[in-house]
């Protein structure tokens, strides 16, 4: 039965198969220059569920009347694998769409959200962007929340004459015409998770984050902060998934020193998994701070750390914490939330925040559109163009599209930090610093907008 | 370079991670040994336990250690349950042919733990062994009584199989069928009992294994269940024969691999380590078996 020769084929087999899985996994090492796409997941924030009472009903011109008319088509490509499942955002669209549809719609018109999950294969992302065009005839791109769809389908997008509206994580998403985010990405983010790290005067920083193509792109933006403020940075990248937390962080902690803060831009299991590991060897306190990009901006991870680390991380937030604040649009997004978004699994949190704005700034984009134009991808796309400080409270300043070479419209952000097992706001609105050249660049372009949203208020 | 110090510090990770590799190495050999099955799912079914483990504790009032013995026995009825619905159907196919198939019920738990703990929405989960915070310092390193767990199971385990199989009625049942299963079936052997318990007990270190490494590595169930390309080498060096080469082979990788971390220049290639020494080993014992043979032949 087990004979010698099937045993030996086996094992070479395998041992040739284990060394293609391993190699597949391995990346560069540390800091080139930008590629393609980035790490962790664009956003990933806070909290429990909604009991708001607010009346949804204000989501449409007409309220408690469907909308009977032709639909207006809308697409969207979103990243769904195992261990990054971005389908909350599409799912909080698709739950502003039902509310809107239900009260009016867009003069009398429903909106139909088409949806192509995709697991970062780029032919696969470039056939669904062809079959939302070509089958679907969707006539705008709203809503993508993927890792790697900016990328792909850029010079697609621009020959249609399409401005897609994403919350984005590949460096396109924010570098190029046709896309404009309403988040900030990992580069920015990193940004402002090292730039309040700097706030605190460490003798050094180490910046680590995941060895993903696109990290020489994002470690860019670190480093000019560092440099400006003559703070030595160590650059790192780790293999994910970390299948040795404790060594990763302990290699952290001693890299660092004790003056030292060290920032992570990973997903919320792989941050955990490395703060943890730091709680466990008891070197949480052997540097003076951490921080990390906004995907720890979420309660589930303040949850999982405990009170151990309450002020101890600080996490980078591009949208103001529901839990904080409650005004009449959080109202609004928690009450559309609880009526109409069963499917988002996650709740309130970054995630649905920001398939709410996308969601709204859309409606409110063809609600300019004249009804005798018709909803053509050349006047939607027109109108999309057009947002021009569209306010909100979920973001620092208004959000804005227009005709620029690159879109970096949400530049400055929250600093928020666990507090028993949710985030808290610990530092309100800042502008994330010009020294990164691409921020520059694009203040160049478009100017400041002004900060318009108190953050605890 | 890193001072001895920070070395020593890396070691206590790596013996710790290696004892957990070696308990499950020590499965994986048993297991091919009375079945002919590469357990493939080995860390997926593991990953299943501990996510089991985690839903007790969080939501259902479960103590850790009620919880701990659940998730190892979801791991044995698993298993268990496998073994007996596709052992036999597959036992006379080739080995590669049964490891395949392994692969298939690792894509079903991915699926099915994907669905029941999904990620979305920054979804991260944590299980944290109580002995977690139970230090002590050797020198200037400090020790949790998980590390010293770890590392003891991965070798009471090597010897307590080590000894079973050598004086035990089933475990000499299970060498027997390591080398013909159709002579030892024929010799009145209860080849079904036999295999059963190999799964199971496989089993139930897959899910014991995956609570240590849910806490000291991630709650994840991709990279989980992805840990056992580790085991795997360390199974390989030991040629699925030895428990003892497989459970030191085991130690070294995880040694070996928390030691280059601190090293920048390769230690975004540490992950390679599983795969580098495999390949080494099985080089040094395929020349090793090519000169005994060109002896005899001579």
């Amino acid at each position: 039965m087990f004979q010698h020769v099937p045993r030996v084929r086996l094992v070479l087999v395998l041992t040739a198969l284990a060394g293609a899985i391993v190699l597949a996994g391995c990346g560069s090492s540390k800091s080139s220059t930008g590629t393609t796409t980035s790490s962790s997941s664009s956003s990933g924030s806070s909290s429990s569920t909604s009991t708001a009472s607010t009346n949804t009903s204000s989501c449409g011109p007409k309220p408690g009347q469907p909308a009977t008319g032709t639909p207006i088509n809308v697409g969207t490509i979103d990243t769904k694998q195992p261990g990054t499942d971005f389908s909350d955002g599409p799912n909080m669209i698709n739950a502003y769409f039902a509310c809107v549809n239900a009260n009016g719609g867009v003069n009398g018109h429903p909106l139909k959200l088409y949806v192509e999950y995709d697991q970062t294969q780029p032919a696969q992302i470039a056939a669904a962007a062809k079959q939302l065009i070509q089958t679907d005839h969707v006539v705008a791109i709203d809503g993508v929340f993927d890792l790697l769809e900016c990328t792909i389908d850029q010079s697609y997008w621009k020959s249609l004459g399409i401005y897609e509206m994403d919350a984005g994580i590949a460096p396109e998403c924010w570098s190029t015409p046709n896309s404009s985010a309403v988040n900030m990405g990992p580069r920015y983010s990193s940004d402002g998770a090292v730039q309040y790290g700097l706030s605190q005067k460490p003798s050094k920083i180490v910046f680590v984050q995941s060895n993903v193509p696109g990290t020489g792109y994002i470690a860019a933006g670190p480093a000019a902060l560092a440099k400006a403020a003559s703070v030595p940075i160590t650059e790192l990248t780790e293999n994910v998934p970390i299948s040795d937390a404790s060594s990763v962080a302990l290699n952290l902690v001693d890299d660092a020193g004790s003056n030292g803060w060290v920032v992570l831009n990973f997903t919320p299991p792989e941050a955990l998994v490395i703060l943890q590991a730091a709680q466990k060897l008891g070197v949480e306190d052997r540097v003076k701070g951490w921080g990390c990009s906004t995907p720890c901006d979420t309660d589930f991870l303040a949850k999982a750390l405990g009170p151990k680390w309450n002020h101890k991380l600080f996490v980078n937030a591009e949208a103001t914490n529901a839990d904080d604040h409650n005004g009449p649009e959080m109202q609004e997004y928690k009450a559309i939330l609880a009526k109409y978004g069963s499917a988002v699994a996650g709740g309130v949190g970054s995630f649905s925040q920001f398939g709410f704005l996308l969601a709204k700034f859309f409606v409110q984009a063809v609600d300019t559109i004249n009804p005798k134009d018709g909803y053509t991808i050349k006047t939607v796309n027109a109108a999309i163009k057009g947002i021009k400080d569209y306010k909100s409270e979920m973001l620092c300043q208004p959000w804005v599209y227009g005709n620029y070479s690159m879109h970096i419209p949400n530049n400055a952000d929250f600093t928020v930090t666990p507090d028993n097992g949710k985030m808290i706001t610990a530092q309100g609105c800042f502008y994330v610093s010009s020294n990164d050249p691409q921020i520059a660049q694009y203040r160049k372009l478009a100017g400041q907008a002004p900060i318009t949203n108190p953050p605890t208020s | 370079m890193p001072s001895l110090t920070d070395l020593e510090q890396f070691l206590v990770t790596g013996l710790t991670l290696g004892g957990i590799y070696a308990l499950s190495g020590v499965g994986m050999v048993v297991l091919f040994q009375a079945t002919g099955v590469l357990y493939l799912a080995f860390g997926a079914v593991g990953a299943l336990g501990a996510l089991v483990a985690w839903q007790l504790t969080t939501s259902s009032g479960f103590g850790f250690w009620p919880a701990f013995i659940v998730a190892i026995l979801v791991g044995g009825v698993v298993t268990l349950a496998y073994g007996m619905v596709f052992g036999p159907a597959l036992a006379n196919r080739d080995p590669l042919v049964k490891a395949t198939a392994t692969l298939g019920l690792t894509l079903i738990l991915l699926g099915v733990m994907d669905l029941l703990w999904p990620s979305s929405g920054g979804a991260s989960r944590s299980i944290t062994v109580p002995t977690d915070s139970n230090t002590f310092n050797i020198g200037d390193i400090s020790v949790t009584y998980t590390n010293v767990i770890a590392l003891g199971l991965g070798l009471a385990i090597a010897g307590l199989t080590s000894a079973f199989l050598r004086f035990t009625k089933l475990g000499t049942a299970m060498r027997a069928m390591a080398n013909d299963r159709d002579i030892t079936a024929t010799l009145g052997v209860p080849v079904r009992r036999v295999t059963a318990a190999a799964w199971f007990g496989c089993g139930l270190l897959a899910g014991l294994a995956g609570v240590l490494l849910g806490d000291l590595v991630a709650l994840d169930a991709t990279t989980l269940t992805f840990l056992v390309i580790s085991t795997l080498a360390a199974t390989l060096i030991g040629r699925l024969r030895s428990i003892w080469i497989t459970f030191w082979a085991a130690i070294v990788i995880g040694v070996v691999d928390a030691e280059l971390t601190p090293i920048n220049s390769v230690s975004n290639y540490r992950d390679a380590t599983p795969f580098v020494l495999a390949a080494i080993a099985l080089f040094v014992l395929n020349r090793r078996a090519g000169i005994s043979v060109g002896r005899q032949g001579v």
